[in-house]
């Protein structure tokens, strides 16, 4: 461990494999069946699981000798920043921007990779999925701090220091579905998930954002809402962007109980 | 603050309040009533009776315990049904309680329906146990489960049922305090978790004492703690 130079030394594999192994599950498009291509890739000191499938795009043969359509999947930073690159890989969701294949081979002590797509989102295609469910829990919620207009307010309220690292942590949300993908209650359309609760919180947390407190509060007692959560914790075990995740839900719950529940003992 | 909520929002929520009142209340007395079988024959028979002559009994069964338990029990199960069970992918502890809490549930639907039918309506008689309910039959209600805990299997069964019941409750009243939001900050959910914890083991050791003591007198306790009576030993020695 070289710290001197602040970089913290990754782990690699003493004697990496010649070529490692692509399991890659597939698909014409939203509609037809999944199949399974495996590729062989060679193995190159810090590849990346992005790295990897770039190689397979030059080189779209699989092991068995087919020519084939090279796999499609998204991207965009490659920093794990923006959350497009989210896939399964060996059965965990993670970026692939950021899953370096030394971290995996030791992790599963094996020279297959599999990939998959998320299995709660619309498939479009191989890697590919619509997030789109996402942004639709955001707007359900109201997850924005409303603007009388284009005229010049002035200055904000001034937050205390507690409540901005709190809102700090929930603003890092990147839209990229781990959470929503782990959760054992979470598939499609029967519950918004933990992803949109931290944005109730993160605006509901605003001096401004709160005067529609009650309407994302409302959104989160729906039929979908908040009362599904089944506290398994897996939402904020996996988020990449360590959203208090948990802590939302819990806040959250605390609000819904205390406005919506017996909120009426207050008239 | 006009808020409304949903159906499942209301269903939800009546589904966690019914597990702690009644349910977990009950699930508490009924160990403790359990507990006096400790005593001998006479102090449980006596008990059964009290629980007999109480005011009001079937209205209090039907509201306080079928009721509830019939709501509680038939959507905890579409609730469990709706789980997409991800374990071995995500095998965190906090998963593996939350498929706990559905395995034991969907056990209990089973042996609180066996344990009803049986003790409650005099069913299964078939399988050698007896046809006598214990329900309006209090002074023989110590010797009918005697009976009963004379099949080996059958004390399995029971063990396994207060086991899942105590596991069932106890993690029950965790989930209760987060998710009504009474519990919220990580150190003061760990503090929760070990106290669920305590009252789940305790539970489990007062029931699991309560089913030996209808096999030896005081169960698994050493005598000195029991009251053994002149006239509880009497009874004891006329069983039939
Ligand atoms: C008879 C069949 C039963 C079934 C199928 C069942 C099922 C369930 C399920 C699936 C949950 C989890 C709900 C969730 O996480 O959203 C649950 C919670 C709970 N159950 Fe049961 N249960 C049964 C009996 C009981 C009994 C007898 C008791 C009391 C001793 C009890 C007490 C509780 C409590 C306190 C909770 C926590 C409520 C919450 O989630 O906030 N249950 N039950
Ligand atoms: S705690 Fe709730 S939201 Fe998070 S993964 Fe579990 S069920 Fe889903
Ligand atoms: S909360 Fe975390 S896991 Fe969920 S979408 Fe946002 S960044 Fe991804
Ligand atoms: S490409 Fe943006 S997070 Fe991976």
């Amino acid at each position: 461990m070289s710290e001197s130079n602040g970089h913290l030394q990754k782990k690699m594999l003493s004697n990496p494999p010649e070529t490692i192994k692509v399991r890659i599950k597939r698909r014409e498009n939203l509609k037809s069946d999944q199949y399974t291509d495996t590729f062989e890739v060679p193995y190159r000191r810090n590849l990346n699981v992005i790295s990897v499938l770039m190689h397979i795009r030059k080189n779209p043969n699989t092991t068995d000798g087919r020519d084939v359509t090279p796999p499609v999947w998204d991207m965009n930073c490659l920093e794990q920043v923006c959350g497009i690159c989210t896939m399964v890989i060996n059965g965990h969701v993670m970026q692939s921007c950021s899953a370096l294949v030394d971290d995996l081979l030791l992790e599963s002590g094996d020279n297959t990779i599999s990939l998959e797509p998320m299995s709660k989102f619309p498939n479009v295609r191989d890697l590919k999925v619509d997030r789109t469910p996402m942004f639709d829990h955001l707007k359900k919620v109201h997850a924005w701090v409303e603007l009388d207009g284009s005229h010049d307010l002035g200055a904000g309220p001034a937050m205390p220091q507690e409540t901005q690292q709190e809102r700090y942590a929930y603003s890092r949300c990147m839209t990229c579905g781990c959470c929503l993908e782990a959760c054992p209650q979470y598939d499609g359309d029967n519950y918004i998930g933990p992803q949109a609760i931290a944005q109730v919180r993160l605006f509901n947390m605003h001096p401004t954002g709160e005067m529609n407190r009650e309407d994302r509060l409302e959104a989160l007692m729906d039929d979908d809402g908040i009362a599904n959560c089944g506290n398994s914790q897996n939402c904020v075990q996996v988020c990449p962007m360590g959203l208090p995740l948990t802590r939302a839900i819990y806040e959250t719950n605390r609000e819904v109980t205390v406005h919506g529940l017996f909120g009426w003992l207050r008239k | 603050m006009a808020i409304k909520f949903s159906r499942t929002f209301l269903l939800r929520k009546l589904h966690q309040i019914t597990g702690i009142v009644p349910l977990g209340a009950f699930f508490f007395v009924h160990m403790f009533t359990n507990a006096k079988a400790m005593n001998g024959a006479k102090v449980f028979n006596d008990a059964v009776a009290d629980i007999h002559h109480l005011p009001f009994l079937l209205l209090i069964e039907i509201f306080g315990i079928f009721l509830p338990l019939l709501y509680h029990s038939v959507y905890g199960i579409i609730i469990s049904a709706e789980a997409k069970v991800n374990v071995v992918s995500y095998g965190f502890g906090r998963n593996w309680l939350y498929l706990f809490q559905r395995i034991t549930g969907i056990f209990l639907f089973v042996f609180i329906l066996f344990h009803l039918l049986h003790l409650r309506f005099g069913l299964f008689a078939g399988i050698g146990l007896t046809d006598i309910a214990v329900a309006g039959n209090a002074s023989m209600a110590y010797e009918i489960i005697a009976l009963d805990f004379q099949s080996v299997g059958i004390v399995i069964f029971y063990i396994l049922g207060v086991g899942a019941t105590a596991w069932h409750l106890g993690y029950g009243i965790f989930l209760f305090v987060v998710d009504w939001g009474i519990v919220v900050g990580e150190k003061a959910q760990k503090a929760a978790l070990y106290a669920s914890a305590f009252i789940a083991i305790s539970l489990f050791g007062l029931g699991t004492n309560a089913i030996f003591s209808f096999i030896r007198p005081c169960g698994l306790m050493p005598s000195v703690l029991c009251e053994q009576t002149e006239k509880g030993k009497a009874v004891e020695s006329e069983k039939f």
